[in-house]
């Protein structure tokens, strides 16, 4: 992995949940950058108005730091701060940072959980040792928003970063626990369009335990409840090493995983971004 | 098989490129494969076994140091055929020196010729490179090895003696591979030589501290060595004179001309750190571009370096074996060479980009379609069920751990890493990408691949590979592709350049297309190839014109010459030669 992104030129995947790898995308860069500038226009008026020369954007996460000290547990903060963070590519600010407010701020479970993306966010850029390094990090963290608020987010990030690791590492059963978990408090809530996730999830972690038969009835319980998600459709429609090239697609590491939340926060960018 | 032959010939006429040839015989062929396995019959199954160092630190050594299968061709006797140097590493190991008897066997002359003892308690075999230091029209030969480097002259039949300690590069260095190129066209191939572990003498270990200090930014390796070669027999060290003092964990070196300005460049392939890129200043001196070139610094596992301009553009390509498994997504290199001393990777583009754990990698047209195929190895080790990779990535997660200190590695024992991976041979679909075909062709084997040599071992046109294998017999892979496909080879003897006409770079135009390629001086990882210039001339019968540059500048064109020879050129020569071949019967 070199230290900047990858030169090479890499095709778009053609199912695209909104926390997927979608990296030197102009369409995304665009789209991330409109939803800063709306969000940070709202949250830290000041800080992200001229976003036309670099030197505003490492203004505008000055700015943005400044916000997140004062309210270290409002995740949309944390997330417009990090996707600042990879536009100007300061993942190393960005660690030191959350490094210190859950420093100042321990009981703050989105703060951990924002550090932990922090984490994720720097792998793409990241050396192939270096990535595993800040996986583990970012599970660390993961597991401290977890014990602090058990949240959908936090059960649902965990599990799916387990899901990243190479089968050899046996963290498969843990994924599923924490999918499970997951999928326990979102059938308590009102049913959201970002749900479907977990089922994705489910059936892949099961796919990766070498049991299709609960891969396949997680995957078709997701689509009974979201008839429309293309990534469902997608793993129902293949088999053998088809299948398994969508998985391994799905979950390679050398790809940027959006972790902007903006499914999450559907009024941030005007429009919102349904689960697919 | 005559049946293909005769469907072939039919369609000769009627077809439009060498590709589409290739599918309908492909086709047409029952069993499909181009390559015959004949190690055994050709008389070259020797076992290659790893180095078992006997000290305090042998355990947890033994993991890293699954190194030291190679294999260097060069036609060392002169009688038109190519012959094949093969090493191995185990304390009383002997190597072998495989003279071809021009039937596609060979016998081990390595005793008569005083080349077998390449290993004893304080030196191990790792690679050997053909070199006519001399400039006296016989290949001589450096063995490289982790302890002293030999060099022996090639006194002529079947005679070698050992020139080492005479000829000044006598010293303890951990190197691993080496290449020989005339850097600043004084007519004498000089030494670079590369160096994996730095220079704690691997016996007896005088530190634990000789690890990497990182598996992405390693800078404690051994680097690179040039002994500049001066004319009389004897070396000098000229490292930091030239520019290339480093201190990465080298695995391979690879020359070439990149800018096509005359004067060779150099690749430096490392382990554990970021590969270089020096450009020669043309004035004796390097200077290292690898930022500008590469476009950063990478944090791979490189172990390959071997230069060919695949896409047919006019300018030499790079290929870099790095590590690609379920737990190490790197990726390997293939770097397109814009033309400008910049590079681009099109490895994910071309389909090269997983070879596994990747070692020697090389291009060669095996179907002689004028179009650069790629052969690669890999596997690191293939042993018990267990696997190591959990072991490694608990050291690499727990917090503050010395790297640099082997006794922080876990010992390997019986586990595996990157084990059991089939090879790839990748057929070149007209520069654009390329096809995965090794099983197809019987090529996918699961032994731990280290090198590649290629050669034409029969003179038929068609090339050959000798692959050595980590623990393991070789291969000796016999190029049966169905004929009709035209060829050229040709064999450079320098007069004002290095005899070896190392760096020379010959252009074939035919049909309306101009391929490159150049006499290289020992490039891939673990193995040197013919120093023979091969060209894959598809359904052209003739060819338009020859160029050749040649290092010391001059310049000579042949046009109108027959294909499916091998042609002999003579720097300032009137015109080629054609190879004569007799084998001296051993």
């Amino acid at each position: 992995m070199r230290n900047q992104n990858n030169k090479g030129c890499h095709s778009e995947r053609s199912e695209e949940p909104a926390f997927r790898p979608d990296r030197a995308s102009n369409r995304f860069r665009l789209r991330v950058l409109a939803a800063l500038f709306l969000a940070c226009a709202t949250l830290a008026p000041r800080a992200i108005l001229p976003l036309a020369h670099a030197e505003d954007a490492v203004s505008a996460l000055g700015n943005l730091e400044a916000s997140l000290e004062k309210d270290p547990d409002n995740l949309r903060l944390g997330a417009n701060y990090r996707q600042m963070v990879i536009q100007t590519n300061q993942y190393d600010r960005g660690l030191k940072f959350f490094e210190k407010l859950v420093a100042e701020h321990d009981g703050s479970s989105n703060a951990h959980l924002n550090y932990g993306f922090e984490y994720v966010d720097k792998i793409p850029v990241a050396g192939s040792i270096t990535q595993v390094l800040l996986a583990n990090n970012a599970l660390a963290q993961f597991s401290k928003s977890i014990e602090l608020r058990a949240s959908w987010i936090a059960y649902y990030s965990r599990g799916n970063s387990y899901l990243f690791w190479p089968k050899i590492f046996g963290k498969t059963p843990m994924a599923l626990a924490d999918i499970e978990q997951a999928i326990k408090i979102q059938k308590a809530d009102k049913k959201q369009a970002y749900h479907v996730r977990t089922y994705i999830a489910l059936g892949d972690g099961y796919w990766k335990m070498d049991e299709l038969d609960k891969a396949t009835a997680a995957w078709k319980e997701g689509l009974a409840q979201f008839p429309d998600s293309q990534p469902l459709k997608a793993r129902l429609a293949k088999q053998g090493d088809e299948l398994k090239a969508v998985i391994d697609d799905f979950y390679d590491i050398t790809k940027r995983i959006d972790t902007s939340l903006v499914e999450l926060f559907p009024s941030q960018n005007g429009q919102g971004v349904a689960a697919k | 098989m005559k049946k293909i032959y005769v469907a072939f010939l039919l369609l000769v006429p009627m077809l439009a490129g060498g590709a589409v040839l290739a599918e309908v015989i492909a086709d047409g062929d029952t069993a499909g494969r181009w390559f015959e396995d004949i190690t055994q019959k050709a008389g070259v199954a020797v076992k290659h076994t790893n180095r078992s160092f006997k000290n305090e630190y042998s355990a947890i050594m033994e993991g890293y140091t699954a190194l030291g299968a190679s294999a260097a061709v060069a036609d060392y006797d002169g009688d038109g055929f190519d012959d094949v140097y093969v090493t191995d590493s185990k304390v009383d190991g002997k190597n072998h020196l495989f003279h071809n008897n021009g039937d596609l066997t060979f016998t081990d002359v390595a005793e008569q010729a005083s080349l077998a003892n390449g290993n004893d308690a304080e030196n191990a075999s790792a690679d050997a490179l053909w070199f006519d230091f001399n400039n006296d029209g016989r290949p001589d030969l450096f063995v490289v090895r982790f302890g002293h480097n030999q060099l022996f002259e090639n006194l002529g039949g079947g005679k070698f003696k050992d020139v080492t300690k005479a000829s000044g590069i006598d010293r303890y260095l951990n190197s691993i591979t080496a290449v020989a190129f005339d850097y600043d066209h004084d007519g004498y191939q000089d030494l670079f030589v590369g160096s994996y572990f730095q220079a704690t003498s691997l016996f007896n270990p005088d530190t634990p501290r000789f690890f990497p200090e990182s598996f992405e930014t390693a800078n404690n390796g051994g680097g690179v060595t040039v002994f500049h070669n001066n004319g009389n027999g004897a070396f000098s060290d000229v490292t930091e004179k030239v520019g290339l003092k480093t201190s990465g964990w080298v695995l391979d070196l690879g020359h070439a001309d990149a800018n096509n300005d005359g004067w060779d460049d150099l690749y430096v392939a490392n382990d554990f750190g970021p590969d270089r890129f020096f450009v020669n200043n043309g004035n004796g001196t390097f200077r290292e571009m690898t930022e500008k070139a590469l476009g950063g610094l990478d944090t791979k596992k490189g172990m390959n370096s071997d230069w060919g301009d695949y896409d047919n553009d006019g300018f030499l390509d790079v290929f870099v074996t790095n590590i690609t498994d379920d737990y190490m997504k790197e990726g390997n290199f293939l770097w397109h060479n814009n033309g400008d001393l910049t590079f681009t990777d099109l490895s994910r583009e071309t389909g090269t980009y997983d070879t596994g754990w990747g070692w020697g990698g090389k291009f060669f047209d095996y179907d002689n379609d004028g179009w650069l195929d790629l052969y690669v190895v890999n596997g690191w080790v293939s042993a018990g069920k267990e696997n190591y990779v959990p072991d490694i990535f608990a050291m690499v997660t727990r917090p503050n751990v010395d790297f640099a200190d082997l006794r922080n590695w876990p010992p390997m024992g019986n586990k595996s890493l990157s084990g059991y991976e089939k090879k790839k041979l990748f057929h070149n679909e007209h520069g654009q990408v390329f096809k995965e075909d090794a099983a197809r062709h019987g090529m996918d084997s699961v032994r731990d691949g280290r090198g590649i040599a290629v050669a034409d071992f029969d003179n038929d046109g068609r090339l050959d590979l000798f692959v050595t294998n980590a623990n393991s017999e070789p291969f000796l892979y016999h190029n049966i592709a169905p004929g009709g496909a035209h060829w050229v080879e040709f064999l450079l003897e320098g007069t004002k350049s290095n005899r070896m006409a190392v760096g020379a770079q010959v252009r074939v135009t035919s049909n309306g297309e101009t391929h490159l390629s150049f006499v290289n001086g020992g490039n891939g990882f673990a193995a040197q190839s013919t120093q023979r210039v091969h060209f894959g001339l598809a359904k052209s019968s003739t060819i338009d014109r020859v160029e050749v540059r040649w290092p010391s500048g001059s310049k000579q064109v042949f046009e109108k010459l027959a294909t499916d020879k091998i042609y002999t050129i003579r720097e300032g020569g009137q015109k080629p030669g054609v190879l004569v071949a007799k084998a001296n019967k051993k």
